[in-house]
């Protein structure tokens, strides 16, 4: 089994490691640093980390007049109340005057099992990838984790990425190539892409070594920027392969799905299957539990991809 | 008594204080006015009543208080200004061609598709704007990162905020109030234009976030209370900040909403003023008046010479 590795430990050390080498890196925190894996960064970096409290709204506005003068602030809190409770501030704040600030929701999709809807990210990538100019990451693995925190520290712009809450199965070498808004093929094949991103890509893994044994040969895609997308990735795999799965921990509206579909309905349609969660509120539980209510075990999405290969 | 905080008129100020500067702020003022009329009828309506209280104020920041160099909008030590209150724009763009940001004939463009100077502020099309506003109690909270962010870099610009009352009822006003305090940012300085008036009504029967001093000096920022028409009250009270060493400063202007335009002053159903030709042609004269009682008043004083 693969190592497992904790995803905000990960997000933190690398923001420290990104700030050790860029002197605007800052951190604003809503009473959300210690839980995003930041709680080190106030002693490290003590002129450079800022408390606000409570006020998410309030902070999306402060870091995006800190932008204007050359400072680069992340700022990390639980999913929703960065992306949902201040989508204005997202909106406006942030992507309508272009803020070179990088917006971390961590505990996304269904991590926070147990605390039930209001907790839970399940809406944040559709609602923020509607916003002009915002790149929207989320990586699958810790060492993904970290390259991406790097690659957003680089890009400039506004960014918005996602992490999740348990430990997660390293999936990749430390030399993979990661590069913002280009995807990675993990694993070729000719019958089936099966696209997956965040929380869930290690059980689209499992699930695609499972089809590979009843002999189906499975594309493995990783997106793990859904915006900017993939195109030539994501329309190479519908030429070659004519049929398309998507895997998210995600509204099956407005996410990873949905973003493949309005590209290859419009330049290449071809058969898609999406599997995440409806249009529900999802339940409340323990985590593996709530993705097997919502089919995201591999061996759901291994019965999902081979009933939607034969047509059924 | 512990609620007064009405500024007391700096007399000593008031004697140094160049009159010439004064009425030459008053005839730029009248400008303004004016540049707001050509917007109105280019655009054929418009916010009009907020801009015109805000019209002293603006034109105090502009011509008097902010190191801002024109030729070079984005000189890293300019002072900024937000515009909180983004209906307000018109008498920042105003301000902004009077000012010699861009050429005036801009102001004929309001309405019209793609124009550089839409209904609310927008950065990215034109020189001098600091932030995109429109969306009411944002900002506040980017002038205090825009603040924070100066104090890090130790620069000597400062943070001049325009707010209007009715938008204090926006709870994220309350939430950068408390945390600009928290972190002792004291190179802000808002300024709030109380005309008293909002779409639905006097403020105290829309939502009443009265006393306004008091909920303001709660928060930890240092208060004054202004005539926000008085040009010598704005530049005593303005030009020295903070008023209270690691606080922010707050200015309540009291202003009359619409002021100089006879027919609309202090009445609600002008905050957005579609303009009729009687109106418009009333308004001009109103300005005339104005002009004209200026003139007297500068041979008055240039006589006493």
């Amino acid at each position: 089994m693969n190592e497992l590795k904790d995803p905000r430990k990960t997000f933190g050390e690398a923001v420290i490691e990104a700030a050790e080498k860029n002197p605007n890196v800052i951190v604003l925190s809503a009473d959300s640093s210690s839980g995003s894996g930041l709680g080190a960064f106030p002693s490290l970096f003590p002129e450079r980390h800022f408390e606000f409290g409570i006020m998410e709204q309030g902070v999306i506005g402060f870091a995006s007049g800190l932008a204007t003068t050359g400072k680069i602030p992340v700022f990390a809190a639980i999913a929703p109340f960065v992306t949902a409770r201040p989508f204005e501030m997202f909106r406006n704040d942030l992507g309508y005057m272009n803020q070179n600030v990088k917006v971390v929701g961590r505990c996304a999709g269904l991590t926070y099992d147990q605390l039930g809807s209001t907790h839970h990210s399940i809406d944040d990538i559709a609602i923020i990838r509607t916003i002009p100019g915002v790149t929207v990451i989320n990586p699958g693995d810790p060492v993904t984790i970290k390259k991406a925190v790097h690659a957003m520290i680089d890009h400039v712009g506004p960014c918005y990425m996602k992490i999740g809450n348990f430990k997660m199965p390293v999936l990749y070498p430390e030399d993979v190539n990661f590069s913002l808004g280009k995807g990675i093929v993990i694993k070729d094949g000719h019958d089936v892409a099966l696209i997956g991103t965040g929380t869930v890509l290690s059980k689209a893994v499992t699930a695609a070594g499972l089809l590979e044994e009843l002999g189906i040969s499975v594309r493995l895609i990783d997106i793990h920027t859904i915006k900017p997308l993939d195109r030539e990735l994501i329309l190479s795999a519908a030429r070659e392969t004519g049929k398309i799965v998507t895997v998210e921990e995600h509204f099956t509206a407005g996410g990873l799905g949905s973003a493949v579909a309005e590209l290859c309905s419009q330049e290449h349609p071809v058969k898609m299957k999406m599997i995440g969660i409806g249009d529900r509120y999802a339940s409340n539980g323990p985590y593996e539990e709530l993705l097997r209510k919502y089919g995201l075990q591999p061996d759901q999405i291994t019965e999902t991809v081979i009933k939607f290969l034969n047509n059924k | 008594m512990p609620g007064n905080t009405r500024f007391k008129k700096v007399e000593e100020f008031k004697t140094l204080m160049d009159s010439k500067e004064i009425l030459k702020l008053e005839g730029t003022a009248l400008k303004i006015r004016r540049n707001i009329l050509r917007l109105i009828r280019a655009g054929e309506a418009g916010h009009a009543g907020g801009a015109l209280s805000a019209v002293e104020v603006v034109t105090a920041l502009y011509f008097n208080l902010m190191k801002i160099d024109p030729g070079n909008p984005k000189w890293p030590q300019r002072d900024r200004f937000v515009l909180s209150a983004g209906h307000k724009c018109l008498v920042l763009y105003a301000a902004l061609a009077e000012r010699g940001f861009f050429d005036a004939s801009i102001l004929d463009t309001y309405g019209a598709l793609d124009s550089p100077i839409p209904g609310h502020p927008n950065m990215h099309k034109l020189p001098g704007i600091e932030s995109n506003t429109g969306a009411l109690g944002h900002g506040l909270s980017i002038a205090g990162g825009m603040a924070l962010g100066l104090r890090m870099e130790k620069s000597q610009s400062r943070v001049f905020v325009l707010m209007g009352d009715g938008e204090l009822a926006e709870g994220s006003n309350w939430e950068a109030a408390a945390a600009a305090s928290m972190h002792k940012i004291d190179n802000i300085l808002v300024f709030v234009d109380r005309n008293r008036l909002q779409i639905s009504g006097p403020t105290i029967d829309v939502m009443s976030y009265e006393p306004l001093d008091e909920r303001w000096r709660s928060f930890g920022w240092s208060v004054r209370i202004i005539d926000g028409h008085d040009f010598e009250a704005i530049l005593g009270n303005a030009r020295e900040i903070p008023f209270e060493k690691g606080k922010p400063s707050v200015i309540i202007a009291d202003t009359i909403k619409s002021k100089g335009l006879s027919f609309a002053e202090r009445k609600v159903n002008y905050h957005y003023w579609k303009a009729t030709p009687e109106e418009m042609e009333q308004a001009e004269r109103d300005l005339d008046l104005i002009e004209k009682r200026l003139k007297e008043k500068t041979e008055r004083i240039t006589g006493n010479e």
